[in-house]
């Protein structure tokens, strides 16, 4: 039976892992929501009208956790071991650090140029580097024990990918206005 | 004339019987109503024959109300008293609006709550009073023409429309005496208009350019299921201002005077008869005051060049927060009358890579996908015929040190949602914390729009980043905004249903209601008893229906006997009681199910990812 204790995946009958077909998670959400949706209840009592507000509201929010990688990172190893590496967290890779550095100079010194191919170019790249962080993170949730401090690497990583693609976006948006 | 309905044949209309329902386009320019008959959406027209209504109100110096094409008349002869475009007004502030030249003819002032209001000889009118007028004479002509009263409406408003400007639509709504059903945006519902009629499945465009605003919309359409990826636009930028760029032309050769209000109308209404005409032709003459000149359609669209040129701008940014290519949208759909114009076709068509879709009447389309999705809310249809899932248009967020902004939820998010985070004090023993809930894109708070201020008092004195305050927003299915602010380590807590700082409360509405209704106190309570024994009637058979389809799975027999005794207890008060007694019985129904409802819904999620299941394999 479903209700509200169940953990993000079971809501979508899925097995807690790392890897997920978005497309597939897409429309069962959309199988979901259509025997929940407040618009199914439209004219029914209040009662059942908040009820189907809150189940509503927390698929959404289920599907928001698991559509992004980052999130489902983290919130897979909050399931699994209790690390919160939502709230302030130091990872000590200085390997990563650097190449951080390197990326982030390349990102500003494209930005400054204002060339728009180059910035896609550049986007093409780090989307490549996180995906392959991606199947990394695949591997080390399938790994058993497992490595947290690992893990909690990976997510740092693909935290930082994430966010300079975001950041990308912003500078092409900017470029283009 | 009404006609009568008849069924399909072995599909009684009872229990369920056919409710009346309607869809409103309440436009900047014009409005319309539309309604589902014998399964098609038409529009209703007037007496005359005219389904268009213009969203002008009259206010007579002796309380005389005139509504559409009757206050029309009056535009050039009384401007003063004559409010048209009210709909920019809508939940704004006085200083938003004081530049738009619409109501350089009317005298604008604030009310006291910070919004504007229209002075007229038959006194201080707010924009919300002004839509509700507008309103009443749609639902006055569905009643009349549907001989009935109608169940209740859904309501369009542009994807665009913030916080305030929503709330200030349904404050409209309640004090015209109609239920809304839901607000949805025009886009999403020019879309339901055409899926339902072409079932293409895909990705889909709305174009949507009205007198006063602009939307763009991307919409998936799968299996029944409309999903906005992403909407945009601009709430202040439509075809009134192609008006305004060619009446500027036209005040500029014929030397008018800048301050002569109805001279300036007067340009207004010739600039729409020259925009209108350069549609199919390729040049007019133009006799304005003493000028008399003309106009080729290649100098008009020199003149509204700009104005187009920033829709498209709106279009990129859209289809990026969605994730797509222009040229992965499947079909454009037009909306609006501004479409019309060929230069509007033309730059879309370069845009996106296709030619425009325009099948349905621009101006129709949106008051028809509103009827359809009207239908399907009070239950005309079968529950598996159709969903729309939604999305906030602009981001909420909330105050922080130094006045920026942070985004709690950002735009482009499903509704309904619900999203919390967590900020402390930065004052040793600060005892209150001022949350300030602002709405947009922008990192300043100052570039964002206010939506409310709040405080959360009471917190026990703590050294500096000591107390944890939850700041929550809860968005439901009509987009409006509630926000929770709570000390979780004391539970001291604070709570806002949030009305716009440039909105009515509570009281207000209360108060126009009343006076609205111009008859003595005692009809308006008979008219909320009435009002209560529905809504008692309502929940009696929504019950019984649920008891019917799953009491025996899902209840014992004690607790099924229980559920019946406060049924029968509700229907025997709604008879005999007042209004009180019959809220209270509702409530103990309300009670009586709770558990019931919420096994019912569980298991409905349960036979859905089932059925899902064994779909795939």
């Amino acid at each position: 039976m479903a209700n509200s204790q169940q953990n993000y995946f079971e809501m979508f009958g899925l097995e807690p892992n790392f890897s997920i077909d978005i497309p597939k998670l897409s429309s069962k959400l959309r199988t979901l929501l259509n025997s929940v949706h407040p618009d199914r209840f439209a004219s029914s009592g209040a009662q059942q009208q908040m009820l189907s507000m809150q189940k509503t509201t927390q698929l959404n929010d289920a599907f928001a956790v698991l559509k992004n990688p980052v999130k489902r990172a983290q919130y897979l190893l909050h399931l699994k071991t209790g690390i919160d590496t939502a709230k302030d967290h130091t990872v000590n890779d200085p390997e990563f650090l650097m190449q951080q550095l390197e990326l982030r100079e390349e990102l500003e010194d494209i930005v400054a140029g204002g060339n728009i191919s180059r910035l896609n170019q550049f986007a093409d790249k780090i989307s490549e580097l996180e995906e392959s962080q991606e199947e990394q993170m695949s591997e080390l949730f399938a790994r058993q024990p497992l490595n947290t401090e690992e893990l909690e690497k990976a997510i740092y990583k693909l935290q930082f990918l994430h966010k300079t693609l975001s950041d990308i976006e912003q500078a092409e948006d900017k470029l283009l206005s | 004339m009404a006609l009568l309905q008849i069924s399909e044949p072995g599909k009684s209309t009872d229990p369920h019987q056919h409710k009346l329902a309607a869809g409103i386009d309440l436009g900047t320019t014009n409005s319309l109503i539309a309604t589902v008959r014998s399964g098609k959406a038409k529009t209703l027209p007037d007496l005359e024959g005219d389904h268009i209504m213009p969203s002008i109100v009259h206010y007579a110096k002796d309380g005389t109300v005139s509504v559409g094409k009757s206050a029309k008349l009056f535009v050039c002869s009384d401007a003063l008293n004559t409010i048209s475009s009210v709909k920019r007004l809508m939940g704004r502030g006085l200083k938003d609006v004081q530049k738009i030249k619409e109501f350089s003819a009317n005298r604008l002032t604030a009310s006291g709550t910070g919004m504007p209001a229209v002075e007229t000889d038959c006194g201080i009118k707010n924009p919300v009073e002004v839509s509700s007028e507008i309103l009443k004479a749609l639902v006055k002509r569905a009643e009349e023409s549907l001989e009935g009263e109608l169940g209740g409406v859904v309501i369009t408003v542009p994807a665009y429309f913030d916080e305030a400007q929503r709330q200030a639509t349904k404050d409209a709504a309640q004090i015209a005496g109609v239920k809304v059903l839901r607000l949805i945006s025009e886009p999403t519902a020019a879309a339901l208009a055409y899926g339902l009629d072409t079932g293409s499945e895909g990705i889909h465009a709305i174009y949507d350019l009205g007198g006063g605003t602009f939307d763009i919309s991307i919409l998936r359409l799968e299996k029944g299921v409309f999903e906005v990826m992403s909407t945009g636009g601009d709430s202040a930028l439509g075809g009134d201002d192609f008006d305004r760029a060619i009446a500027g032309y036209l005040v500029e050769q014929a030397s008018i005077d800048k301050d002569d209000r109805n001279a300036y109308q007067m340009a207004m209404i010739k600039a729409r008869d020259v925009k209108e005409a350069l549609t199919d032709h390729d040049s007019v003459e133009i006799n304005f005051k003493h000028w008399k000149g003309s106009m080729d359609r290649k100098l008009m669209e020199s003149l509204i060049a700009p104005i187009v040129d920033k829709t498209l701008a709106a279009c990129r940014r859209t289809l990026k927060d969605a994730g797509l290519k222009a040229s992965e949208v499947q079909d454009i759909v037009m909306v609006g009358g501004s479409t019309r114009v060929p230069l509007v076709r033309q730059k879309v068509e370069d845009y996106f890579g296709k030619k425009p879709l325009t099948d349905i009447d621009p101006d129709k389309v949106v008051a028809i996908g509103a009827a359809i999705q009207a239908d399907v809310l009070i239950g005309n249809k079968s529950d598996d015929d159709m969903l729309l899932l939604d999305v906030i248009p602009l981001s909420l967020g909330v105050e922080t040190m130094g006045g920026l902004a942070e985004k709690i939820i950002p735009r482009n998010t499903p509704i309904p949602i619900a999203r919390a985070q967590e900020f402390t004090t930065y004052k040793d023993g600060q005892t209150a914390m001022a949350i300030h809930v602002v709405q947009g894109e922008r990192e300043l708070v100052e570039d964002c729009r206010s939506l409310a201020r709040f405080e959360l008092r009471g917190i026990p004195p703590m050294v500096a980043g000591a107390a944890r305050i939850k700041v929550a927003y809860q968005v439901d299915a009509d987009g409006l905004l509630k926000v929770t602010a709570e000390e979780t380590i004391t539970g001291v807590k604070s709570v806002i249903t949030v009305k716009p700082s440039y909105g009515l409360n509570d009281e207000q509405i209360t108060t126009m209601l009343q006076s609205s209704v111009s008859h003595a106190e005692d009809d308006m309570k008979a008219r909320m008893l009435r009002e209560q024994q529905v809504e008692a009637k309502r929940v009696i058979e929504a019950v019984q229906a649920a008891l019917a389809e799953s009491g025996d799975k899902l209840l014992s027999k004690d607790e099924r006997h229980a559920i019946e005794q406060a049924l029968k207890q509700l229907a025997y008060i709604s008879d005999n009681g007042d209004i009180e007694a019959i809220e209270e019985a509702i409530k103990v129904v309300d009670k009586s199910t709770e558990e019931f409802a919420s096994r019912r819904m569980d298991a409905s999620i349960a036979k859905a990812l089932v059925g899902h299941e064994i779909d795939e394999i």
